[in-house]
């Protein structure tokens, strides 16, 4: 297949024509516009559906709509845009629709900046909505994985019936890499078992998130958490580099992730055993894998991340607080650097010879 | 006379946000409260630790500028603080038209004594020129782009002078940055007369709309000299004054110095098209009396 040089957004775009994708639904914000661009230009060509909305609250809503008619929908926004979206995450969780949400994160608190960072951890991975909900977040850290991972995410929402995310970051949206082109497009059809297709067939089918049995509501919630669990012994993913012999295990996603596999050379040029563990999903976390880890070997863990440790609290809570967790973190639109991932790793080295 | 908007912010060469910003400072002097939601206004004068701002000045969510108006004027009343102060919100179209228009639909209803000033560039222009609700007829944005089956925004402008008369307003006017006396009159009037008052003010963006920063002002003149911008005030739901177009001028002559329109003069199919365009023109004249 073809290769070019795309940009992280545009590849977003690739991606989701190929998964079959028919509707996208958003609204502008840096970093993440040119998504919203490239669906305008492309979608109405190949006869699929591009509507700008007024607001993200819109957008999202757009997506339930035709997730609830059986479309393959996308949106896609950055931090302020998803905190707007989140009451239409929890409904499309709680009605058990499938749709992608694509997160270009940037820098916040409130109005932030529009700098990369991953301070957005906490309001995906769990859930950020209302109600007893969880996403399905893929964490790409390439060009090549914004196209992957966004088809990923169709392939899975669709699977589970639940809201799937891409959480990526200012970077990987606007930097350019080669991209393969997938292999194969698909465009399946509704499926009308569930969905409200507008047909005679499809007349007595009901999506709503609406119990007002209390005993009803708690076994739905107990059956959405069973889901969450087959999703959890399944559909994890994650690389590991040179994390056979390690004694200092970096932890970390996306974009950071890149650095930290520059760190792991050089330390390993200097004698240093460190190795790379890259969680490629976030909900599922690869915990598991982390706890045998930390069962194996006497050793440190050190969670590079550019938000103020979310991801660390996960690291901790999988591995039962076994090891130190230490962090190594920027926030405010700064990118974590391979000096300061290095003087940690020497710091720990130091202290354990 | 003190400017209450320092130099030294980062707009565009002839930014239109700051030329309003400017002139309504100039006509409200130094009581009055700004509110300004995200966009351009907000990014260029407000940059951390920096502020343009020589008025009190609080930015708010791109959604939220009328809530947080209506916020500050029950606040200061409360306290027996409002006295003349001023109330203002300096917002963009995308921040009064789209997401923000629920916010100012509320303070309007509600009465509170805000004035409420849009300055309308007519798209998303701190986020690359996406097209708004206000977004005129045919100009192509980067989310209505023109090309080989489009000449652009297929949908027209949205008339939110109208909408925000329907709300009861004492006041509503159009304005324009080309035609600083008159935007500064009306300011005034806004601040004159107690409750929720409504300006909505042309303004040509160099960046989004590709022209010559020394031309923001001749764009601005030839909207209303084509009866494409028409000027009025409406008082308690009544139009009490228009501008009148006197020798009115083709629309091609407003189009043809904006890259935004350029494909209309270089697309098989154009000439219809700018023929729609005169058409809404023409009813301009027909619907406020232009002539």
């Amino acid at each position: 297949m073809a290769t070019q040089l795309i940009k992280g957004n545009t590849a977003v775009i690739i991606g989701a024509l190929y998964a079959g994708c028919d509707c996208f639904f958003g609204y502008p914000i840096t970093p993440a516009s040119e998504i919203l661009h490239e669906a305008s230009a492309h979608f109405p060509k190949v006869g699929r559906k591009f509507v700008q909305a007024e607001s993200e609250e819109a957008a999202i809503n757009m997506v339930y709509g035709a997730a609830a008619a059986g479309h393959r929908s996308m949106t896609a926004s950055s931090g302020p845009g998803i905190s707007l979206k989140q009451e239409g995450i929890s409904y499309l969780a709680g009605s058990e629709l499938p749709a992608v949400i694509v997160d270009i994160m940037r820098a916040g608190p409130g109005l932030g900046n529009i700098g990369p960072e991953q301070g957005d951890y906490t309001q995906v991975v769990k859930g950020g909505g209302h109600g007893n909900f969880k996403n399905i977040v893929l964490a790409p850290n390439s060009v090549q994985e914004m196209c992957d991972m966004t088809i990923q995410a169709f392939d899975l929402s669709f699977k589970y019936l639940n809201p799937a995310f891409v959480l990526s970051d200012g970077v990987l949206g606007q930097m350019v890499e080669p991209l393969k082109f997938p292999e194969k497009s698909i465009s399946p059809e509704p499926d009308e078992s569930w969905a409200v297709c507008g047909n005679a067939e499809t007349k007595h089918n009901l999506v709503s998130s609406i119990f007002l049995d209390f005993d009803q509501l708690e076994e739905f919630n107990f059956q959405l958490q069973e889901k969450y669990d087959v999703i959890q012994n399944s559909e994890f993913d994650y690389e590991e580099y040179k994390i056979k012999d390690a004694s200092i295990i970096l932890v970390s996603y996306g974009i950071s992730s890149r650095i930290c596999r520059s760190a792991v050379d050089v330390a390993r040029q200097d004698g240093i055993e460190v190795g790379l563990f890259r969680p490629k999903t976030l909900f599922p976390f690869p915990g598991k894998e982390l706890l045998e880890l930390a069962r194996s070997r006497k050793c440190t863990f050190i969670s590079v991340e550019m938000s103020n440790g979310q991801m660390r609290e996960d690291i901790l809570a999988s591995i039962m607080y076994s090891r130190p967790v230490e962090l190594v973190n920027r926030m405010g639109g700064n990118i974590v650097t391979l000096d300061g991932v290095m003087k940690k790793v020497y710091e720990v080295a130091d202290r354990e010879n | 006379m003190k400017e209450l908007l320092s130099p030294g912010h980062t707009a565009c060469p002839a930014c239109c946000d700051t030329m309003i910003a400017k002139f309504t400072l100039r006509a409200l002097g130094e009581d009055c409260i700004i509110i300004s939601p995200t966009g351009c206004l907000e990014v260029t004068t407000s940059a951390f630790p920096t502020s343009s701002w020589n008025v009190p000045w609080i930015h708010s969510l791109f959604e939220n500028a009328g809530a947080v108006a209506s916020g500050i004027e029950a606040a200061l009343k409360a306290m027996n603080k409002k006295e003349d102060t001023k109330v203002v919100v300096l917002a963009g179209d995308g921040g009064t038209l789209d997401i923000g228009i629920r916010s100012i639909s509320g303070a309007f209803e509600r009465g509170h004594d805000i004035i409420y000033i849009c300055i309308d560039n007519e798209a998303y222009m701190n986020t690359g020129v996406q097209r708004s609700g206000a977004t005129p007829f045919n100009a192509t944005t980067t989310t209505s782009p023109s090309g080989k089956v489009s000449f652009g925004n297929p949908l027209p402008k949205k008339n939110m002078p109208a909408i925000m008369n329907a709300h009861g307003a004492p006041y509503v006017a159009t304005a324009t940055l080309a035609y600083p006396k008159d935007f500064m009159k009306k300011v005034k009037k806004a601040g004159s007369i107690e409750g929720p008052t409504y300006i909505h003010a042309h303004a040509p963006c160099t960046t989004g709309w590709g022209f010559d920063t020394s031309k923001t002002v001749e764009i601005g003149k030839l909207a209303v000299q084509t009866a494409l911008w028409p000027l009025y005030e409406i008082e308690n739901g009544t139009i009490t004054s228009v501008k009148k177009v006197k020798n009115k001028k083709p629309v091609e002559e407003y189009l043809r110095m904006q890259k935004r329109f350029k494909h209309l003069f270089t697309k098989e199919g154009g000439e219809e098209e700018i023929a729609k365009i005169q058409k809404i023109a023409d009813e301009n004249i027909d619907i406020f009396g232009l002539q």
